[in-house]
């Protein structure tokens, strides 16, 4: 024998697919194993279908796509258009940026709620205006997506995300995209010691249409967690409308975290006024259901063993990003989804995100101000625009308490001692200096003349 | 914490990763694949094979006592299901039997029982497709049990359980009646398929018939403390859940890998034409790296708790599924009419992708679930 053993070859049948293995024969047709295909009797038929040894063509299987180079698959890509995902404000002013650019770039939204435009911050003033759901929708989520060419997928979570792959995954199925924005705002974070099936919160118009129907039928004792920003607004609102408030906090007075000391004694003032109850220094220990047939009573306990019986708790103790999407993406996350301050580019190719789920430089900013700034530079970035880009400034911050508004513009410092400019009974004005130069102001109150105008 | 087990010492010698791997590729390319077609359209059980994957280890390393070797566990049914889903969906069935009675901790269970399950020796699978769904309130339990000294009676009908035959067994539950009628708790045991379960023939399915698949009549059966695995069972499964369905994602990537080998195996004859469809092998193979590489990071952690941990294993659950109806289906197209055939891998392959959509859980209740957990829960 001069046959180089173990240099067989394979020949494919172009019909079925069967392989002739030239080490192995076909020996139920009489070829014996280690026949040449060459020797094979012209007249020799594939055993599976019957064409003839004319039909077989050597086979090489290859591991790799084996097209020529050049050749390009010739069908349509799958991933097109930018994928949106959040419907709150971040959501929408970043589609009305993108269809301002581009009438015809495919947008897809996804989102945990409806999709209904309102504005946010009016929730903080509502109660007290008297204010449905109804009246607060400035247009309904179905017919915005309508108006600026957007496939709403409503009612929808993101569970998965492979910006390798370009491939968002969510419980209405997988969507791919060439671009992705994250708009996927904050969630309420809550100790321990509130469950969510006891405490309510507000951070969206469905989460303030519960405590509206909740506090609708008569007026109730409300305890508020947390004295923050929301907590205040709050606390006004809801005592604004009748009902009995206890404030609580961790912190000796209200706006501890922004506040100088001077100021908060003013919103304590004003608190005194409208018999809002705050109670310093108070951690919670538990929330608990009293007794079940009196109805919906709910027990706050404090660290010092005191109980409040209350009909309604609120948790103000402020807001968190989650990671979950941020994480399973591969992205990079500080306290928020990180972002390149200038595109608001996230650590992966082609995804974006802005409002209240980023950090720039590990600080998120939770306002509705730099909103439109980034979502400009989102869509102009997206769409390879040319644009300057985005700016970060902190944005002016206006406690929304209408017996003693709050402004702060500036930077304020934690290692600057803020200086009073000028007070009276109504009103406070201090400022920040660093080296002489104004880096912080904050007015509290409205100054008389302003009043009587 | 059973998470932070570090497989140092794998305990049966031969039982090493890489070990493991060759025993299983050796298995799955040679008896496996010839036998394929048959354990498919006509039935075979292949017990045999079942029992050598056994012997290299491939049923037991995801136990504690083996390291808890998820991803190797993972790797090894990936392995087979590239040349038999069904044979994939068994060993599945075998290893989360075996998981129960590991992690009952009830001594009659964890000893040479569970030795013998390890290896192959014996064979068990489940029976907790119902009692999933019933969990999760997609529908009622159907087992009721009784409580009777020293146990419980067992009665009910469970319309189709894989893996079983007689004298073999599988993990079930049932839920506890009070004498009004009211259901107090639930149960879970080891049901041993002894003269007093009536097996029931199944109707013929439209493949993977080589399951042992039957249907369960109960009455009066009695379990007692030798094979309870959890009382109450809740808290129990809420415990194993995650491993449990990420286990599953095996079969899921080998139906996948199936059919991109196939796509593969023509493309140096069809590759010409086969460039004018979607899906082809490049795209999914990028695909299923990816989704093998998230298995691979949650199969460190089986045992965490988190409801993120929860929701990344569904999502890896139905993406698995949505990759192997994907790649069944563009390994069909790809062959073409040769891929047809009966006898071929893809025409057998696209029913093992359904296979792996909707069996417990399927993408519409991986999807149901999903968006139950991500939704807030508030004041009623």
């Amino acid at each position: 024998m001069s046959t180089i053993v173990g240099d067989w070859k394979k020949f494919i049948c172009r019909a079925c697919g069967v392989i002739y293995d030239e080490e192995f024969g076909d020996p139920d047709s009489g070829i014996a194993p280690g026949t040449r295909f060459d020797d094979i009797p012209d007249d020799w038929e594939c055993p599976l279908c019957g064409v003839t040894k004319e039909d077989f063509a050597l086979y090489e299987p290859g591991s790799a796509t084996a097209v020529a180079p050049g050749e390009a698959p010739a069908v349509v890509p799958q991933k097109t258009g930018v994928v949106v995902v959040g419907g709150g404000t971040a959501g929408w002013t970043a589609v009305e940026a993108l269809r301002a650019l581009d009438a015809d770039v495919p947008i897809t939204m996804v989102t945990a709620c409806e999709g209904d435009r309102y504005r946010k911050p009016e929730l903080s003033i509502a109660l007290s205006q008297g204010k449905s759901p109804e009246l607060l929708v400035s247009e309904r989520g179905r017919d915005c997506a309508r108006r600026l060419k957007v496939r709403l997928l409503s009612n929808t979570y993101a569970v998965g995300l492979s910006p390798a792959l370009h491939q968002l995954r969510t419980t209405a199925g997988t969507l791919h995209y060439t671009r992705l924005v994250l708009a996927q705002g904050a969630r309420p974070a809550m100790p321990d010691a509130l469950p969510p099936n006891l405490c309510w919160r507000i951070n969206d118009l469905a989460m303030w249409s519960g405590v509206q129907r909740a506090l609708a039928p008569r007026p109730a004792r409300i305890a508020i967690v947390g004295a923050g920003l929301v907590g205040c607004e709050l606390a006004e609102d809801f005592a604004r409308s009748g009902h009995s408030i206890t404030v609580l906090d961790v912190n000796e007075r209200p706006l501890a975290a922004l506040l100088p000391e001077q100021a908060s004694q003013r919103v304590l003032e004003s608190w005194a006024n409208q018999g809002i109850r705050f109670m310093a220094a108070r951690s919670v220990v538990s929330v608990t259901l009293a007794d079940e047939s009196v109805g919906a009573e709910r027990i706050v306990q404090t660290q010092h063993g005191e109980a409040l019986h209350v009909d309604l708790v609120l948790c103000a103790t402020g807001l968190g990003t989650q990671s979950y999407l941020a994480r399973v993406g591969g992205l990079e996350f500080k306290r928020g989804i990180a972002v390149n301050p200038l595109t608001l580019q996230t650590s992966a190719p082609d995804v974006y995100a802005l409002g209240d789920c980023i950090s720039i430089g590990g600080e998120p900013c939770r306002f509705i101000e730099p909103i439109a700034g980034q979502a400009e530079a989102i869509a102009h970035s997206s769409l390879g625009r040319d644009h300057a880009g985005y700016h970060h400034q902190p944005p002016v911050l206006r406690v929304k308490t209408r017996s003693l508004p709050i402004v702060m513009r500036g930077a304020p410092s934690r290692e600057l001692a803020w200086e009073i400019v000028e007070h009276d009974e109504h009103q406070l004005s201090m400022a920040q200096y660093r080296n002489g130069n104004l880096v912080a102001s904050l007015d509290v109150g409205q100054r008389k003349a302003r009043l009587a105008a | 914490m059973q998470s932070e087990l570090i497989p140092s010492d794998s305990s049966v010698e031969g039982w090493s990763d890489d070990e493991v791997m060759a025993g299983v590729a050796a298995i799955a390319r040679g008896p496996l694949e010839a036998a394929a077609s048959r354990i498919d359209a006509e039935g075979f059980y292949p017990l045999d094979i079942m029992a050598a994957l056994g012997q290299a280890g491939a049923l037991g390393v995801h136990l504690d006592r083996h390291g808890a070797r998820f991803g190797l566990s993972i790797d090894a049914m990936t392995e087979a299901s590239r040349a038999c889903g069904a044979t994939g969906f068994l060993m599945w069935a075998h290893d989360v039997c075996g998981l129960y009675m590991e992690q009952s901790g009830n001594p009659y269970l964890t000893g040479d029982r569970l030795d013998a399950h390890a290896l192959g020796l014996t064979f068990g699978g489940t029976a907790l497709s119902n009692p999933m769904k019933a969990f999760s309130g997609i529908e009622p339990m159907m087992l009721r049990a009784t409580s009777t000294r020293g146990g419980y009676l067992i009665n009910g009908t469970l319309p189709w359980v894989s893996h079983i035959g007689r004298g073999q067994y599988c993990g079930a539950i049932a839920a506890v009646r009070r004498d009004d009628g009211s259901i107090s708790h639930e149960v879970m045991f080891i049901l041993d398929c002894d003269e007093r379960v009536e097996l029931r023939h199944c109707p013929v399915f439209s493949g993977m018939e080589g399951t042992s698949t039957w249907g369960i009549k109960l009455t009066d059966y009695f379990v007692g403390e030798p094979q309870m695995i959890a009382d109450p069972a809740r808290p129990f499964i809420a415990r194993i859940k995650p491993a449990f369905i990420l286990l599953q994602v095996g079969m899921a990537l080998g139906v996948a890998q199936g059919g991109i080998d196939s796509s593969l195996e023509v493309e140096p004859v069809l590759g010409h034409v086969n460039r004018f469809l979607h899906d082809r092998p490049d795209d999914l193979r990028a695909e299923l790296e990816d989704a093998s590489s998230q298995a691979r990071r949650l199969a460190q952690t089986p045992y965490d708790g988190s409801k993120d941990y929860l929701l990344e294993v569904l999502d890896l659950r139905a993406r698995g599924a949505e990759l192997a109806l994907r790649a069944a289906q563009a390994s069909l197209l790809h062959q073409g009419a040769r891929g047809y055939l009966m006898s071929a891998a893809p025409q057998r392959r696209i029913r093992e992708s359904h296979f792996v959509a909707i069996v417990t859980p399927a993408i519409k209740h991986l999807r149901w679930e999903m968006a139950r957990l991500c939704e807030e829960e508030f004041p009623a």
